[in-house]
C-alpha cells in the first residue's frame, strides 16, 4: 500500500530548509509547515528579505568584514587609526572585539587559517591581499588576533615569517582565550585584557 | 572513593544489567565470555569516559545497538554518561555537564590485566599509551598537550607528503610542534621520575626481595629540539613523516639493569608489569589524597600462591577492588568481599 506524504513541492521546500545550519528534520517541517500556511506577509517578507540581503551584503574589498557598499562601515570611518591592522581569521570575528572598545585601527580578515589537515592552503586565504595592504597602508602595527589552538599559532607563525621584512611592529594579543572556540567564544572582558595586554613576536 | 552502584544498558553484551558494589573488594565470579571484563570496562568508561580496553569507544555499543548508557552513584553523586556515534552527554547529580573538570575530578582508575605484559614485551606506543592515561589524570596541562602535538605532528606530516614541497608551512607547523613537544617531554619525564622508585619498591616486594627495576624515560626528542628538527630535514623530506620527537618515546624498563623485553624471565615480566600499575596507583593516592578504584581482571587465579599474596600486600588497603576470576579456587580466607555471580 502506497504511504501518503505531503505534496513533492513541500517535500523539496523541506529539504531545501535543512540546508540551514541548525536546522534538523523536525524543525524544517515546522518551518515549511508555517511559510505554507500563515495568514500574514512573513514568509513573502522573508523571501523578499534573503534575495534583497543576498544582493545587497558583499566583503569590504579591504579588510573583508560584511559590507553593503565596497568599503565596510569600519574601513570607510576616517576617524579610526589607520596605523594599526589587526588580523583575524574570520569576518564574524571582527565584531566580538569591536564590542570591547579597545581597539581603534583597521583588521583583515584572512578567511580561515592554513590547515593541512583540512586541506587549507595559504593560496586559499587572503594573504596576498594583506602583503598588498601592508605594502600601501604602512601600518606601525600589526596585531595577530588567531585562536589560541595549532592552526591558529601556525597561520600566525607563517604571517610572522612574511611580514618581518617590513618596518613594522609584530604583536599578539595575549593568550587565554579559548583554543579551537576562536573569539566568537570569548566573553568581552576576556577580549578586552586579550587586547590590551599583547606581546611582541 | 567508592563506587555503590552501576546500571548498563545496551553496553557489549548486556541489554540491560544492574549491579551493586561494596567498600574494599568486591569478586566478579563466571565462565569466560559471561561479561566480567566488560563490567570492569563500563566502570571504567562511567569514572574516566574512557576505556581501559580500546582507544575508542564504539566497539563498547551492544551490536545492533545505536547507543548505550551508564549510570552509577560514586561517593554521593550521581553519574550518567550516554554515548552514540553523533553525541555523547555526561550528566554529574542530574546536571549535564560541558566542561568535564568536575566530573573527571571524582575518581582515578587503574586496571591490571594479564595483557598488562604487553607493557613490558610490546611496541613503545603502549608504554607512550601508559604514561598518556596517567598524564591526562594528574596534569590538567597534559591532555591539550598531547593533543596539540598530535594535530601538529598530523599537519606537518601531511605537508611531508604533499606533492610539492611546502617548505614555509612546514616551518609554521614546526613552532606548535616544538613548543607543545617541549611541554610534553617536560610533562613525561616528570611521570618518570615519580613513577620509577614506586615501581621498584613494588617490584621488589612482589619478585621476593632480590629483583631490581629500573624506569628510563628514553625520549625521542632532545632537548634543542627546534634544532634537531633542522638537522633531521633531509631525512624527513626523504621519509615524508616528522622522524624526530615525543611521538618516538618510550618508556625503558630495565631489570637487573638489563632491558626487560629480551632478558627478563616471563614471572619478572609479570611482576613489572603489575609493578607499573602499582606505581600508577600510588601516584594517584599521593595526588588526591585518596586511593583510585582498581580493576583487577583475571590476574589472581593465574599468579602462583607467593606473587599473588605478595601482590595483596602491596594493594593499598583502602581501594575499593573489583577483581574478577573464572572461579574463586585461589582465595584464601581472609579475602572477605561480596560476590557477584555471572
Ligand atoms: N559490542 C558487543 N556487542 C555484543 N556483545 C559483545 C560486544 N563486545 C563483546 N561482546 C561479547 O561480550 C561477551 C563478554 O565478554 P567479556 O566481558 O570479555 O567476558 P569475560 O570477561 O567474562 O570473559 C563476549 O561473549 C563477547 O563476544
Ligand atoms: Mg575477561
Ligand atoms: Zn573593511
Amino acid at each position: 500500500m502506497k504511504r501518503t506524504e505531503y505534496p513533492a513541492a513541500l517535500r523539496d521546500l523541506i529539504v531545501q530548509l535543512r540546508q540551514m545550519p541548525g536546522v534538523g528534520p523536525r524543525s524544517a517541517e515546522r518551518i515549511a509547515l508555517w511559510m505554507v500556511q500563515a495568514r500574514s506577509d512573513h514568509p513573502a517578507n522573508i523571501a523578499r528579505a534573503i534575495t534583497e540581503t543576498r544582493a545587497a551584503v558583499r566583503p569590504c574589498r579591504r579588510c573583508g568584514f560584511f559590507a553593503t557598499a565596497e568599503l565596510c562601515e569600519i574601513c570607510a570611518d576616517e576617524s579610526r587609526a589607520a596605523d594599526q591592522l589587526c588580523i583575524v581569521e574570520q569576518p564574524t570575528d571582527i565584531l566580538p572585539l569591536e564590542k570591547t572598545s579597545a581597539f581603534r585601527g583597521l583588521y583583515h580578515s584572512l578567511g580561515g587559517r592554513i590547515s593541512p589537515l583540512d586541506r587549507v592552503a595559504p593560496e586559499d586565504l587572503r594573504i596576498a591581499a594583506l602583503v598588498e595592504r601592508v605594502e600601501k597602508e604602512k601600518p606601525n602595527e600589526i596585531i595577530f588576533a588567531l585562536a589560541a589552538d595549532v592552526e591558529g599559532e601556525a597561520t600566525t607563525s607563517y604571517l610572522v615569517e612574511l611580514l618581518k621584512k617590513y618596518p613594522v611592529t609584530l604583536t599578539r594579543i595575549a593568550h587565554g582565550l579559548p583554543a579551537g572556540g576562536g573569539l566568537e567564544s570569548a566573553d568581552e572582558l576576556t577580549l578586552y585584557r586579550a587586547l590590551s595586554g599583547r606581546t611582541k613576536l | 572513593m567508592n563506587l555503590r552502584d552501576l546500571q548498563l544498558r545496551n553496553f557489549r553484551c548486556f541489554a540491560s544489567y544492574a549491579a551493586e558494589f561494596a567498600p574494599g573488594f568486591n569478586f566478579i565470579v563466571g565462565p569466560n565470555g559471561r561479561g566480567k571484563t566488560t563490567l570492569l570496562e563500563a566502570a571504567c568508561v562511567l569514572l574516566r569516559l574512557q576505556s581501559q580496553r580500546s582507544t575508542n569507544l564504539a566497539p563498547a555499543l551492544r551490536l545492533g545497538e545505536r547507543s548505550f548508557v551508564l549510570v552509577g552513584h560514586a561517593s554521593d553523586h550521581r553519574l550518567q554518561f550516554y554515548y552514540s556515534a553523533l553525541r555523547r552527554k555526561v550528566a554529574f547529580d542530574g546536571v549535564e555537564q560541558r566542561d568535564l573538570a568536575e566530573y573527571l575530578s571524582l575518581a582515578r582508575v587503574v586496571s591490571f590485566a594479564n595483557h598488562d605484559l604487553d607493557l613490558v614485551r610490546g611496541p613503545a606506543e603502549l608504554r607512550r599509551r601508559y604514561l598518556d592515561f596517567i598524564g591526562a589524570q594528574i596534569d590538567v596541562r597534559y591532555r591539550p598537550a598531547l593533543r596539540a602535538y598530535e594535530r601538529a605532528l598530523r599537519s606537518r606530516n601531511a605537508l611531508l607528503k604533499s606533492a610539492h614541497p611546502r617548505p614555509r608551512e612546514l616551518a609554521a607547523y614546526t613552532e606548535p610542534l616544538v613548543r607543545s613537544g617541549n611541554l610534553l617531554r617536560e610533562l613525561r619525564s616528570a611521570i618518570v621520575r615519580r613513577l620509577a622508585p614506586r615501581a621498584a619498591e613494588s617490584q621488589r616486594q612482589i619478585g621476593g626481595g632480590q629483583e631490581m627495576l629500573g624506569l628510563e624515560y628514553a625520549p625521542g626528542s632532545e632537548e634543542d629540539f627546534a634544532a634537531q628538527l633542522a638537522r633531521a630535514r633531509a631525512e624527513e623530506t626523504r621519509l615524508r613523516l616528522t622522524t624526530v620527537g615525543p611521538h618516538r618515546d618510550d618508556l625503558r624498563l630495565l631489570v637487573e639493569g638489563r632491558p626487560a623485553a629480551p632478558f627478563a624471565s616471563e614471572g619478572q615480566q609479570r611482576t613489572t608489569a603489575l609493578a607499573l600499575k602499582l606505581a600508577q596507583a600510588q601516584i594517584f593516592a599521593e595526588n588526591f589524597g585518596a586511593p583510585p578504584l582498581l580493576l583487577i581482571d583475571d590476574i589472581f587465579g593465574e599468579l602462583d600462591a607467593a606473587r599473588r599474596n605478595a601482590l595483596l600486600g602491596c594493594l593499598p588497603n583502602e581501594a575499593q577492588k573489583l577483581v574478577t576470576a573464572t572461579s574463586l579456587a585461589w582465595r584464601e580466607g581472609n579475602l572477605e568481599g561480596p560476590i557477584l555471580r555471572l
